[in-house]
C-alpha cells in the first residue's frame, strides 16, 4: 500500500463529473433566484439572497471547475490477479484493498451523462461492502467486469 | 414427522392479536371522530370488523400446515392464495425457539428458522406450537444437518461428553443491571416525565407542595432524593433481571446455544462458522470495577432479531475470567491479547481536537453571548478532552499469525479479535495533516447483520504499522 496503484480512469470522468455539477449547481442558482425575487416582492431583507448567491457562486467554482479535476487527479486503480487496489478522496485520501475471494459479485453501470461519452462504472460487491470504479470507458468497463467475475470464481476454502 | 401438522389453536389468537394491532390506530381514530353522534354506528362497524378479524385468523391457523419430508421443512399457507414454502435442512442456518409471556402460560414457544443470506423472505416462523413439539422439531431439522457434517468428515468419532455450559449468577445479574447505565436513562426519563407533568398540576398544587417540602428541611428532601435513586436503580436492576435472568451459554459440537429471558424466554443458535469476530466490551462504569462483557459479530440474520444484545455471548464477567470462556466455548478465539502496539504520541493531539471540538465551538459561543453559564460547555469540554486521551491511549492492535485484535474506544472500549480471512475489504485513509504527521486510519470491514457490513476504524496508527497491517492483508504475496 506504499505505492499508489497505476491505472487511471477515463478523462471524460471530468466532464461527466462537470455536467453532474453543473445539474446541482443550477439548482442552487434557481432556488438562490427564487428566494431573489421571494425578497423583492415580500420586501424583505435582501441578504438573504445576497448570501444564495455567495453560496452558488462558490458551489458552482468548487463542483463543476476544482473537484472534478482533483477527484480524476487522485482516482486510481489496479486489478491484481490476487486483489483489487483502489485509490480515491480530495482531502482524505483513501486506498482500499478488496482480495479477489472475498468478491461476491461485479456489475457495470451507465446514466445518460456516462453513456453520452460512452463510459461506464463498475462496482464492485463483497459480502460487507461496495466499491465502485467510476467512468471507464465501455470496453474496459466490461472487460474489467469479466476479468473479475473470472478471478474472483477462486474457490472459497482457499484462505 | 410425515403427516402436516397445525400450529396450536393459541396461533388463533395471535393472529387476532397481530391484526388489531394494525389495525389499531384506525380503531382510535374512528373513535375519536365518531365519538359524540354516531357512536352506535362506529360499535356496529368494529364490531363487524371484529368479526371478519376472527374469521380470518381462524382460516389462517387452519390453512397454515408444516411437515417434515425429504428433508425438508415444508410449509403450505395462504387463505385465497395457497403458497408452499420448502426449505431444505441443509439450508438452515439456525433455529430459535422464543416464548413470550402468553406462550408460556399455554406451554407453548415460537419457532423461527432462518436460512443464510440477507434475504427474509427465505425464512419461516411457527408463532406458536407447544415446547416439546418445537424441540421436536429443531432435533429432527438439525439430525439432517449433523448426518451430513458427518458424511463430510468421518473421522469425527462420537465422543461421548457432556456439553461445556455456563449460567450467570444471580449476584453477576444484579451487578450487570447496577452497571448497565439504564439506571441513568430511566433517571433522564422520570425527570423528562416530571417536566412534562408539571403543567398539568395546578401552580398553587405545586408551590404548596414546594413550600411544604422546604418546610420540612433539607434533610428530608435527601432522603426523599435517595429513596428515588433507590427505586430507579431497583427498576434498572429488575430490567436486565428480566432480559438476561437465566442466561445459559450451551456449547454443541459446532454450535452455540444460549437461552435467556425472565418473562420472555429466548432462545438462539449461533452456528460457529457463522462467527466473524468476537468482541469484549468494557464501559466506563464497569471497566474500573474489572468487568467486561462478551460478545461476538455474526453474520446474517433477520430484522427482528436486529437487537444488539443478540449477539452477547455473556452478559458480564470478570476480566480475568474471559481467557478460561472463550477457550471453553470458542478455541479459536482463546488467548485475546491485551499488550497492543500502542498509537504514536502525536496522535493524541488529533484525538483530544476530534472529541473536543464540538464543545470548543460551543464554549467560544456561550462564552461570547451568555458568559454567566460558561461553566456548563467548559466542565463539557473537560469531559470531552478526557475522553480524548483515553480514546488516544485505548487504541491500538496486534497482529499474530492468521489473527488480528484491535482495541478502540467511543465511550466503551472494545477489544476486536478477527482472522484475516474473515476480513473483507482493507482500506487505509490519510488526510492533509496526517500525511504530513506520518498517520493513517485504517478501516477494515467485516460481514455484519442485515447484509451491510461492520466495520471498524483505528485512527491515526503510525503509517507504516498501516502498511505493514496492509501487506499483511493482502494477497499479493
Amino acid at each position: 500500500m506504499r505505492q499508489a496503484p497505476v491505472n487511471r480512469i477515463a478523462k471524460d470522468a471530468m466532464k461527466v463529473w462537470k455536467i453532474t455539477g453543473a445539474i446541482f449547481a443550477g439548482v442552487l442558482w434557481l432556488i438562490t433566484i427564487g428566494l431573489l425575487v421571494f425578497s423583492y416582492l415580500l420586501e424583505f431583507t435582501y441578504w438573504i439572497g445576497v448570501a444564495g448567491i455567495l453560496l452558488s457562486v462558490l458551489c458552482t467554482y468548487f463542483f463543476v471547475f476544482l473537484l472534478p479535476k482533483l477527484r480524476w487527479r487522485r482516482w486510481r486503480y489496479e486489478v491484481f490477479e490476487q486483489e483489487i487496489y483502489i485509490q480515491h478522496g480530495i482531502l482524505i485520501v483513501s486506498r482500499t484493498l478488496v482480495p479477489m475471494i472475498r468478491v461476491q459479485h461485479v456489475d457495470t453501470k451507465q446514466g445518460p451523462i456516462l453513456k453520452k461519452y460512452k463510459l461506464a462504472s463498475v462496482q464492485i460487491s463483497t459480502a460487507a461492502t461496495t466499491h465502485e470504479i467510476p467512468a471507464l470507458l465501455e470496453e474496459d468497463a466490461s472487460e474489467l467486469r469479466d476479468r473479475i467475475s473470472t478471478l474472483a470464481r477462486v474457490d472459497e476454502d482457499d484462505v | 414427522m410425515f403427516e402436516a401438522k397445525r400450529l396450536h389453536p393459541a396461533a388463533i389468537l395471535f393472529n387476532l392479536i397481530k391484526t388489531v394491532r394494525e389495525f389499531l390506530f384506525a380503531i382510535i381514530l374512528g373513535f375519536i371522530s365518531f365519538r359524540d353522534d354516531s357512536m352506535l354506528y362506529f360499535f356496529l362497524i368494529t364490531a363487524g370488523f371484529l368479526v371478519i378479524f376472527i374469521i380470518t385468523s381462524i382460516l389462517t391457523w387452519y390453512r397454515y400446515t408444516y411437515r417434515v419430508e425429504d428433508d425438508e421443512l415444508r410449509i403450505e399457507y395462504g387463505v385465497f392464495i395457497r403458497k408452499k414454502r420448502f426449505i431444505s435442512k441443509n439450508r438452515i442456518q439456525s433455529i430459535d425457539l422464543t416464548s413470550g409471556i402468553i406462550h408460556r402460560i399455554f406451554g407453548l414457544t415460537k419457532v423461527q428458522i432462518e436460512t443464510a443470506g440477507t434475504d427474509t423472505s427465505a425464512e419461516a416462523s411457527l408463532s406458536a406450537v407447544t415446547l416439546a413439539e418445537g424441540e421436536a422439531l429443531r432435533e429432527e431439522l438439525k439430525a439432517g444437518k449433523k448426518q451430513q457434517t458427518d458424511d463430510e468428515d468421518a473421522t469425527s468419532d462420537q465422543e461421548e461428553q457432556t456439553n461445556p455450559s455456563t449460567t450467570i449468577s444471580f449476584k453477576r445479574l444484579f451487578i450487570a443491571g447496577t452497571t448497565s447505565g439504564s439506571v441513568g436513562v430511566i433517571f433522564a426519563l422520570a425527570a423528562a416525565g416530571f417536566s412534562e407533568l408539571e403543567q398539568f398540576i395546578p401552580d398553587s398544587f405545586y408551590d404548596n407542595t414546594l413550600e411544604w417540602a422546604i418546610g420540612l428541611g433539607i434533610v428530608i428532601i435527601i432522603v426523599m432524593a435517595i429513596f428515588v435513586l433507590l427505586v430507579l436503580w431497583l427498576l434498572g436492576v429488575a430490567g436486565t433481571m428480566i432480559k438476561y435472568g437465566n442466561f445459559t451459554i450451551t456449547k454443541n459440537d459446532d454450535e452455540l446455544f444460549i437461552t435467556r429471558g425472565i418473562l420472555e424466554k429466548k432462545q438462539l443458535t449461533i452456528p460457529l462458522k457463522r462467527i466473524q469476530a468476537v468482541g469484549i466490551q468494557e464501559s466506563v462504569i464497569r471497566q474500573p470495577l474489572g468487568f467486561v462483557t462478551v460478545y461476538a459479530e455474526i453474520a446474517g440474520g433477520s430484522l427482528d432479531k436486529g437487537e444488539d444484545f443478540s449477539s452477547i455471548l455473556f452478559p458480564i464477567m470478570k476480566r480475568e475470567e474471559v481467557e478460561t470462556f472463550l477457550e471453553t466455548f470458542l478455541p479459536d478465539y482463546a488467548g485475546i491479547q491485551h499488550e497492543l502496539t500502542p498509537l504514536p504520541k502525536r496522535a493524541r493531539k488529533f484525538y483530544i481536537l476530534r472529541a473536543s471540538i464540538l464543545f470548543l465551538v460551543l464554549t467560544a459561543v456561550i462564552g461570547f453571548w451568555i458568559p454567566s453559564f460558561i461553566w456548563i460547555p467548559l466542565v463539557l469540554l473537560a469531559g470531552s478532552i478526557l475522553l480524548g486521551v483515553m480514546r488516544h491511549r485505548d487504541g491500538g492492535f496486534y497482529r499474530g499469525g492468521q489473527q488480528l485484535t484491535i482495541r478502540h474506544r467511543s465511550f466503551s472500549r472494545n477489544t476486536i479479535k478477527m482472522y484475516h480471512k474473515r476480513i473483507q475489504a482493507f482500506e487505509k485513509k490519510q488526510h492533509k495533516l496526517q500525511v504530513h504527521q506520518k498517520l493513517a486510519t485504517m478501516r477494515l470491514s467485516i460481514i455484519g447483520r442485515l447484509g451491510t457490513g461492520t466495520h471498524f476504524a483505528i485512527k491515526d496508527l503510525e503509517e507504516s504499522h498501516t502498511d505493514e497491517l496492509a501487506d499483511w492483508y493482502s494477497y499479493r504475496n
